[in-house]
């Protein structure tokens, strides 16, 4: 029989024999999203995206944490979340005003951002540590603008932009693209996001005869909007931002009042097209009770790809940022690849309410919009 | 014949602010203190909405009563929470543990109802009345008809009944009102179920038109501070004046220029108001301000 002594010391070193990696790593994803204030819509169907895809992976796990509606919120959810060592990416909010604060962090801790916020900004200052997974202003704008002018063949379009950072860059965007297109808007306004009235904005806009109404507003104020033009018998069609696709802000209105309204999206799962997009909503629908939109796609398909990346043996740090940079990613929505910026999604849809239900069709498809694949 | 409609549209926008900045006022009188809360207990009211028309799906006129009872419930409790405990200390105790119970409110709605913003029923249906080249949305005039309604019986209330009396004696003084033999606690209590009941209204009233959702609070109870300072801090008439002017530059004067520059206008008014008049447009009472 050994000695007590002799048995400890073989545990020691029984111990000492295991690699350090294999006791300490305890892969962590922090997922950091606006669950309160007014994203939160939005915010909570990226968590739910998230979740979906982490949940189904099980090789990490996960915290998710409120990020609010202030940049200071998340900066200080972001620190917490990279104190612990094993936090190899971050999947950062989807407010604007936040993620161009968290960028900073991002470079400093060396750790991979992964977002789906639509702000042009965010890959335009040379950050190598952000990826994109929603197409951003400069695919979604495009599309937008090049569906009024080129599909509804309107030359005179009033904006009305929500004055927000995420409002400010879609507007200068679509403002660009016009341009480009020879069309000129004969109306622009900013709305705050506290606006309730909108026949302020909507008398001033129809006095100038315009023949469409461009949106570049979120959800409540998109339906808000649409509500009242149609309430005033404004029956010009309406092409809207992406929040406009999501069914919560669809199921605010009337299928009557959707007649004539559509919307730029990256993505609308629930209109189908393939049989991995309809499984893809059902299994959302049973998790959480509600019906998936293009960010919340959007988020899943990114989560899928840091997974993968894992997967690939990229699980984090700069390994895991040249892993995102270098390879493409065939996703639910469409095909995720670089453009050396950090955008990853370059193709967008139009969806159009027929008047008869809330559920949209795909009326156009704009592929490599950016050109970037 | 435009100038006209948008008035009309500020006018009813106006009325429901009114009912905002009613329920703050009696709180302010009968306590001394700002009711942080009022704006929460609106979106409250139209979440009850809400949530009502999925159990009775009824027209909101008819759903009316039971949310301002239901309200009026909560108005209670807000009294017994957020200032009974504290209605020996300084105002700005009660001033900082309605923000506390604000915040409680729209975190717990968030997390009943989700973020998605909600519409409640209509008062009578949709639609709209139109006349002369006008259009008024039968949704815009119950809330003119409704709001007029309310503030009647409450100045009915105050100004011809034993019980409106011995409120008005709690709101301007309530030791003497004590001594004269008033259940002060009663009416304090009262005048928060009065003042929430309001809000339920107010929140019922534009969550169809103009949707709820939990973060929308704190819009409310701004619109009702500048409401009540533009007034009169203190004075009924000018809360209710005051409320109808911030309706009005929210949509007659946004209609001129655009709406930052219209909310930028209507707080440089504010600033003028407390530069050249700082009692209000229909004076103060004396020692209240908060």
């Amino acid at each position: 029989m050994l000695k007590a002594t002799t048995r400890r010391f073989l545990v020691i070193i029984g111990l000492a024999a295991i690699p350090a990696t294999a006791l300490a790593e305890v892969p962590r994803i922090p997922v950091l999203v606006p669950l309160t204030g007014f994203l939160s819509l939005e915010g909570t169907a990226q968590r739910n995206g998230a979740v979906m895809a982490l949940e189904a992976d099980k090789s990490v796990t996960f915290e998710v944490s409120d990020t609010g509606t202030s940049p200071e919120v998340a900066v200080n959810a972001m620190e917490r979340a990279l104190r612990d060592i094993h936090v190899g990416a971050v999947i950062g909010p989807i407010l604007g005003t936040q993620m161009l604060a968290l960028l900073p962090l991002a470079e400093e801790y060396r750790v991979p951002l992964v977002t789906i916020s639509g702000t042009a900004k965010l890959t335009e200052m040379g950050n190598p540590w952000i990826f994109r997974f929603f197409p951003g202003d400069a695919v979604t704008k495009v599309a937008h603008a090049r569906y009024v002018a080129e599909e509804l063949g309107a030359k005179r379009p009033a904006i009305l932009f929500q004055t927000t950072a995420y409002g400010q860059s879609g507007r200068a965007h679509l403002a660009e693209t016009f341009a480009s297109l020879g069309v000129a808007p004969v109306y622009e306004e900013g709305l705050d996001v506290s606006v309730k009235d909108m026949a302020p904005a909507l008398s001033k806009a129809m006095a100038t005869n315009p023949d469409v109404l461009v949106l570049h507003l979120h959800s409540g104020p998109t339906a808000l909007l649409v509500r009242q033009a149609r309430a005033q018998g404004i029956d010009i069609p309406i092409v809207a931002g992406s929040a406009m696709h999501q069914p919560t802000t669809a199921a605010l209105l009337e299928a009557a009042e959707l007649k004539g309204v559509c919307a730029e999206s990256g993505s609308s799962p629930i209109s189908g097209g393939s049989s991995e997009m309809e499984r893809f909503a059902a299994d959302y629908r049973r998790k959480f009770g509600s019906e998936p939109d293009a960010f919340a796609l959007a988020q899943y398909d990114a989560t899928r790809m840091l997974l993968a990346a894992r997967h690939a043996g990229a699980v984090g740090g700069a390994p895991l940022r040249d892993w995102l940079a270098a390879n493409s990613f065939e996703g639910l929505a469409m095909t995720y690849k670089s453009d050396g910026k950090g955008n990853m999604a370059h193709d967008a849809v139009i969806v159009c309410y027929d008047g008869d239900s809330r559920i949209p069709r795909i009326a156009k498809r704009y592929k490599g919009v950016d050109q970037a694949l | 014949m435009e100038l006209l409609q948008l008035v009309i549209n500020g006018v009813a926008l106006g009325a429901a602010y009114a009912l905002v900045a009613l329920g703050f006022v009696l709180v302010l009188n009968a306590t001394g203190a700002v009711n942080f809360a009022q704006g929460d207990l609106v979106v409250a009211g139209g979440f009850m909405g809400v949530a009502l028309v999925g159990l009775i799906p009824l027209p909101a006129i008819l759903l009316l009563p039971l949310v301002m009872l239901t309200m009026a419930a909560i108005g209670l409790a807000v009294s017994a929470l957020a200032y009974w405990p504290l209605r020996d200390r300084p105002p700005v105790s009660v001033f900082i543990s309605t923000i506390a119970l604000g915040i409680i409110i729209q975190n717990g709605l968030n997390g009943a109802f989700g973020a998605e913003p909600r519409t409640a029923p209509a008062m009578f249906g949709a639609g709209r009345f139109e006349f002369a080249g006008l259009a008024v949305g039968h949704q815009s005039l119950a809330i003119m008809v409704v709001a007029a309604l309310l503030i009647g019986g409450i100045h009915l209330l105050l100004g011809r009944s034993q019980l409106g009396r011995m409120l008005r004696a709690t709101a301007q003084d309530r030791e003497v009102a004590a001594a004269l033999g008033i259940p002060v606690g009663g009416m304090v209590a009262l005048t928060f179920a009065l003042a929430a009941a309001l809000a339920g209204a107010a929140g019922l009233l534009l969550a169809n038109q103009f949707f709820v959702s939990p973060a929308d609070g704190g819009n409310f109870i701004v619109k009702a501070y500048i409401a009540v300072v533009i007034g009169g801090w203190g004075r009924v008439g000018g809360a209710l004046a005051g409320a109808m002017l911030v309706a009005l530059f929210e949509t007659v004067v946004a209609a001129w220029f655009d709406y930052a520059v219209a909310s930028g206008l209507l707080y440089a008014a504010l600033l003028a108001i407390l530069f050249v008049r700082p009692q209000g447009l229909f004076g103060e009472t004396v020692g209240r301000r908060a």
